[in-house]
Formats: structure tokens, C-alpha cells, sequence
């Protein structure tokens, strides 16, 4: 039932324009950053080279994909549950025999198979560099790799802010302000509380930074998978609650 | 006969309003009951508790036996739902739509090409399988909605207006269908349509404010009292009024007068009083349907003019 889900919602994306506009805009911006890396590295002496291209390449093209898969995974999640509500399909699955946790499962996997292109645009741009400059393969499979964790985490948050309105464009904008929180929230360490670091741990972007320094800890993996599984614990519970409401 | 639904001090409040309040139902096999009230009476909200879209605030709904609150899949297995809005994906052809709903709905692979042509034959979907149903009419629209509710064939079939946007062609065709669906299993059927109701349903539940005012079952026996006659100018109501069958008798715009006859009394006897009376019989109507009857004395609305 929960492969039912996902693949209705996969097929769904992928026959209305939102997906393709996304991986078409995201892939402008990309490849334009690529093209200024490249450019800018090219451009500097061995002696003024601090960091190698491969981590140069990781460090603005990935974080840029990021912002990127941010930005999309709350466009992507507001038609799965905001907009069923709106449009009454969702009564389709409330009546059927399916449980709950099958539902916010099956469109959970349907958000991480249309951000799952979006996270390997990356990728993809480095194919270009391949038998032409020496680059480290582990540090951008590390990349992609926390990219696609990361794009997990957007996804949660996007169903979780979809599963609390009818109006998507409030979905939206309740996404939006969710995953802003979850960037910026690592400096209120810096603001007023230096000494605890609970805040800076809180922070996706704090932890995306060693995948994109090649470096794959348990404990940044676990932070991913945490937040995810909790943001789809609450979409669960919302959408228990709605039928109460 | 086979109790298929039972509900019990059924309540639904939305904070402080109260949509439902204390129902009772029973719905056997081969039974369709009607469901009918004024807007806001609660109908669609007691259909989207039985569709297990809603939770009760207080009571019971067991569907078949099987407590819909504490087993809801268990429950949800044997029954259909249309809402008032067909649940209709617009990025998908019809055979994709009605594919993803026996998937939903658990029909063994085996059997979905048949369950879905079963279903598309039955509401006149032969020929659009392959259509965008963002290009279907209203009117096919509403019966794709029909068609995903009955593609698992399920025990209890739950239509929430399910006439909405048809024409009168298709509206004959949704009640014959209605009707051959009640043979192996109940139906629970909303509308505001009073002869819509009277035509295809073996008993009415009547709502008003979210309370159940009647539950009777419909007889065709019963004829109404209320009658309309036109006679031949100059009118006279007078006469009318003095008939030993009429009650009461009041003039309407033009020829026409309304008739209230005494109990027991029916039209064969007020037509051969007019006759005699030489009164110029040009025409005598029921002025109102026997449901329509009991529906405006219970809601407690005035009576259309």
C-alpha cells in the first residue's frame, strides 16, 4: 500500500510541470556556479590554490543544491496533502482501507523519489570534469550522499507543514518558515549563548558541512534521519487529529 | 434481515457547534436508506463519520459488526464512499484513476481488469479509459466518482448526492443503478431531492439540526390530503369549501384551488364531488408528494406556495 502511495504521487509529479520547472531552474543556477568555480580556480596559481578543486566544487555547488532542494521541497509536498485536502481527493484515502502510517509513508517516499533528481544535479554537473581534471570521488559521493539526507529532512518538513493547511500557499510559507528556522537557528549561538552548542547542533546546515568536507559521521546521519522521522511523526499525528477536528 | 449498519448516540461537534446529535441508525442488506434534510442538517458530515473521514465525538458506528472507531481498516474493506466532490485526481486517464482505486481498495490484481471494466460499464464509462479526467464533464465526473465507489463491489455503498450535475437521462440511469447495487448490499443515499429520494429509497432518515426527526419506512400506500384543482371560470372556492370530502379549500393564483380533504377521503372522491357539484373539473394534482409532506411538518418550514 505504501509503494500504492508514493508511486500515485511520483506519477503525479512528474506529469505536471512543478518538477521539471524546478530541475530546469536548478540546473541554470548550478551550472552557473560550476562555470565560476571552475573559472575562478583555473584563474589562480598553484601557489594561491588553499583547497583542492574537488573541495572547492563541493563546497559552493553543493551547499547552493541545498538551498536549491530547500527551496523545492516544500513546492513539491504541499500537492500531496494541502492540496488533496483542498480538492477533497484526500476523502479517496481517508475512506479507504489503507492505515495511516501507510499514507504519510507512501507520500513521504514519493517526496524523496522527485528530490532525489534535484539532489543528484550535482553530481551530474561533475560528470563534465571527468577524464579532464583530477578530482576525489569520495568527497562528492560524501556530498551527494548528505545533499540527499538533507533533501530527506526538506521533504519531512514540507509534508508535515502540508498536512497542517487546505491553502498550500500557507503550507508553503509554513515550510518555509520551519526549514529558515532550522538554517539559522546554529547562530543563535553566536548571538548570546556561546557556550551552548545545542542550537548550533540543531542547525541542518551544520551538519551537511562535513558530508560536504567528505567526512560521513554516524552522528550527522543520525541528526538526518532523527528530524526526518519526527517531522513524519507529527504529520502522522496531525493527520490522526484532523479527522477529530 | 442482516443488520449492515449499526449506529449508536452518534454525536460530532466542531467545537462548539453540534453537527450531529445523538443518532440512531440501523441499515440492513438490500436496503437504501435516504438521508434528508435542509442545508446544514448534518448529512454530510453523519456520511463522512459512516466513511471513517470523520471521528465521532460520542457513540458508535459499526459496519457490519465491526467497530469502525477501533478497526477502522477492518471496517473501511467493506464499504464505498462517494463525497459530495468525486475524489478525482486530474492528472490521471480514467483506467489510471480507476487502476490506483482498486489498488487502494485491495482488489487482487487478478481480478482489477475485470473489476474495472465492471464498474465502467455499469456507469456508462465504456469508451473513456483512456481520457484525461481533467477533460471528463461535470456530469462523467460525477460518475467516475460512482464508479471508484462501487469497483471492490462493497457491502455498504455511502453516495453523498450522487445525482449532483447528472442530466435526467443519467439520473434514471444512477437510480436503476442504485437499485441493483441494494440486491447484495445496503446503500446509504444523501439528497435534496425530495421525488429523488421517494423514487429509489426503501426508507428516508430525515435530519434537521443535526438530529434525526424521522426514520420511517417510505409507503406508497399512504396517498396525500393536500390536492390541486383547476376548474373551469368563474372558480368558486366557496363551493368547493362546502364539498362533504373537503376540509378546507383556499384560492390560488387563477383557476386553481387548494384542497385539504378529511381524513380517509381520496381524490376519486373530490373529483366525482366536483363533477356533480358541476363545478367544471379541468384538472386535480397532488399538491404535494407524501414526503414532501411529512419532510416540511417535521423540519417545520412553511409550505411552498
Amino acid at each position: 500500500m505504501i509503494l500504492t502511495i508514493a508511486g500515485r504521487e511520483l506519477r503525479g509529479g512528474l506529469v505536471t510541470p512543478l518538477l521539471w520547472v524546478l530541475l530546469g531552474a536548478g540546473q541554470v543556477v548550478l551550472a552557473w556556479v560550476f562555470l565560476k568555480v571552475v573559472d575562478d580556480f583555473s584563474g589562480l596559481g598553484a601557489d594561491e590554490r588553499v583547497v583542492s578543486l574537488s573541495q572547492e566544487l563541493a563546497l559552493n555547488l553543493f551547499s547552493i543544491a541545498a538551498v536549491i532542494a530547500m527551496m523545492a521541497a516544500p513546492l513539491i509536498a504541499m500537492r500531496m496533502l494541502s492540496a488533496e485536502f483542498r480538492d477533497g481527493t484526500y476523502d479517496l484515502i481517508g475512506a479507504a482501507p489503507v492505515h495511516l502510517y501507510a499514507v504519510v509513508l507512501g507520500k513521504f517516499l514519493g517526496v524523496a523519489a522527485l528530490l532525489t533528481p534535484l539532489c543528484l544535479l550535482p553530481a551530474a554537473n561533475l560528470t563534465l570534469l571527468l577524464g579532464v581534471a583530477h578530482l576525489d570521488p569520495g568527497l562528492f559521493a560524501a556530498a551527494t550522499l548528505g545533499l540527499w539526507l538533507a533533501g530527506l529532512l526538506f521533504g519531512a518538513i514540507g509534508l508535515y507543514a502540508a498536512s497542517l493547511s487546505a491553502q498550500p500557499g500557507a503550507a508553503v510559507l509554513a515550510a518555509f518558515g520551519l526549514l529558515l528556522l532550522f538554517s539559522v537557528i546554529g547562530r543563535a549561538q553566536d548571538l548570546s549563548l556561546p557556550g551552548l552548542s545545542l542550537f548550533a547542533w540543531l542547525a541542518w546546515n551544520e551538519h551537511l558541512l562535513w558530508f560536504l568536507l567528505g567526512a560521513v559521521r554516524v552522528s550527522d546521519v543520525a541528526y538526518f534521519l532523527l528530524f526526518t522521522g519526527l517531522f513524519l511523526a507529527l504529520t502522522h499525528r496531525r493527520l490522526a487529529n484532523r479527522r477529530l477536528a | 434481515m442482516e443488520t449492515l449498519v449499526r449506529v449508536t448516540d452518534l454525536t460530532r461537534r466542531f467545537g462548539r457547534h453540534t453537527a450531529l446529535a445523538g443518532l440512531d441508525l440501523t441499515l440492513a442488506r438490500g436496503e437504501v436508506l435516504g438521508l434528508l434534510g435542509p442545508n446544514g442538517a448534518g448529512k454530510t458530515t453523519c456520511l463522512r463519520v459512516l466513511s471513517g473521514n470523520l471521528a465521532p465525538s460520542s457513540g458508535r458506528v459499526e459496519i457490519a459488526g465491526i467497530d469502525l472507531t477501533r478497526n477502522p481498516v477492518g471496517a473501511k474493506r467493506l464499504l464505498g464512499y462517494l463525497p459530495e466532490r468525486p475524489p478525482l485526481y486530474q492528472d490521471l486517464r480514467v483506467d489510471e484513476y480507476l487502476g490506483f482505486c482498486a489498488r487502494l481498495h485491495r482488489v487482487p490484481r487478478a481480478r482489477t481488469a475485470d473489476a474495472m471494466a465492471q464498474a465502467k460499464r455499469r456507469c456508462g464509462l465504456d469508451d473513456l479509459g483512456r481520457r484525461p479526467i481533467a477533460k471528463l464533464s461535470k456530469g462523467y465526473r460525477q460518475r467516475l466518482g460512482i464508479a471508484q465507489a462501487i469497483l471492490h463491489q462493497p457491502r455498504l455503498l455511502i453516495l453523498d448526492e450522487p445525482t449532483e450535475g447528472l442530466d435526467p437521462v443519467q439520473v434514471r440511469q444512477i437510480r436503476a443503478l442504485v437499485r441493483e447495487l441494494a440486491v447484495d448490499s445496503g446503500v446509504i443515499f444523501s439528497s435534496h431531492v425530495l421525488p429523488e429520494v421517494q423514487a429509489v429509497c426503501d426508507r428516508v432518515a430525515i435530519l434537521h439540526q443535526g438530529r434525526l426527526v424521522s426514520g420511517d419506512r417510505l409507503t406508497t400506500d399512504r396517498g396525500t390530503l393536500v390536492w390541486r384543482l383547476r376548474l373551469a371560470p368563474p372558480a368558486d372556492c366557496a363551493a368547493v369549501g362546502a364539498l362533504d370530502c373537503v376540509a378546507q379549500a383556499s384560492p390560488l393564483q387563477g383557476e386553481y384551488t387548494r384542497v385539504v380533504l378529511k381524513p380517509a377521503q381520496g381524490p376519486e372522491d373530490l373529483a366525482r364531488q366536483v363533477v356533480a357539484a358541476g363545478l367544471g373539473l379541468r384538472e386535480l394534482t397532488a399538491e404535494r408528494s407524501d414526503l414532501e409532506r411529512v419532510f416540511f411538518d417535521l423540519i417545520g418550514a412553511e409550505e411552498p406556495a
